[in-house]
């Protein structure tokens, strides 16, 4: 039991359209990039499938998947997540353009669990729209991931750049670098 | 009125180097390294984490 587990399960999900195209976020996802912090859940974007839009409102419900996890034993309910795997997982339908892009850009790896384990493959977002997607939820853990990213020189600040720009964020990113005392590199 | 002498501090900045070298060898682990990490953490502070949800039962039940 473990993360690989829960991959595995989600991986299956969207094999079976259960759920669209799909990529790990939030604090997991930072692992791939910068030092790891504990974290209590795993979230992963996923894109809108017709599974997922009920009726002829079009409303999106997140029913399907906890259907086809109560089929695979998978009930117990952490936090705001269903445990697969001894992780809590958040399903987080995209909710913007900016998440939208990110989930598209989304970078495949194999993640290398060790010689019995074997690995899996995954995706994770590309730390220019963590930081963005951090920077636009704004909590101060958010801030703090986007220090670490911005002081570890993991995110290509062109495209960072970018990205706010074209997301509406250079106002909350100016803000954000006044606050910490570092200059705008977009400016 | 005499004088106190300046407060003497050790100089502790081999070990603010050392914990960054630290930091970044962590951050230098593979995806796969780090969840490991994560999860060997995780199970080492459920204890923690248990107890200080009992607490904060106890607590409501108190007021």
């Amino acid at each position: 039991m473990g993360m690989k587990q829960t991959l595995e399960v989600i991986s299956a999900m969207e094999a079976a359209g259960v759920i669209g195209r799909y990529a790990i976020s939030g604090a997991v996802a930072a692992f791939n990039y910068v030092e790891a912090a504990v974290t209590q859940d795993l979230d992963i974007l996923i894109s809108f499938n017709e599974a997922l839009t009920q009726g002829s409102s079009g409303l999106l419900s997140l029913s399907p998947i906890y259907s086809y996890l109560k089929s695979k034993g998978y009930e117990e309910h952490r936090k705001e997540g269903i445990v697969i795997g001894g992780w809590p997982v958040q399903f987080l339908p995209v909710a913007d353009a900016l998440d939208t892009e990110a989930l598209f850009q989304a970078q495949e790896i194999e993640v290398k669990f060790g010689v019995v384990e074997g690995t899996v493959k995954t995706r994770v977002l590309r730390p220019e729209h963590l930081v963005a997607i951090a920077l636009k939820v704004g909590r101060p853990k958010d801030l703090i991931r986007v220090t670490q990213f911005v002081e570890e020189g993991v995110v290509d600040m062109a495209v960072l750049c970018d990205v706010l720009d074209r997301h509406n964020l250079s106002t909350t990113w100016r803000q954000y670098c006044a606050r910490v005392g570092i200059e705008d590199p977009c400016s | 009125m005499s004088k106190s002498k300046p407060e003497a501090y050790p100089d502790v900045s081999d070990i603010l180097a050392r914990k960054k070298a630290n930091r970044r060898d962590l951050a230098r682990l593979s995806f796969g390294e780090k969840i490991a990490l994560v999860e060997a953490l995780r199970e080492r502070l459920a204890p923690l984490k248990r107890a200080r949800e009992a607490k904060r039962v106890a607590k409501l039940r108190q007021d």
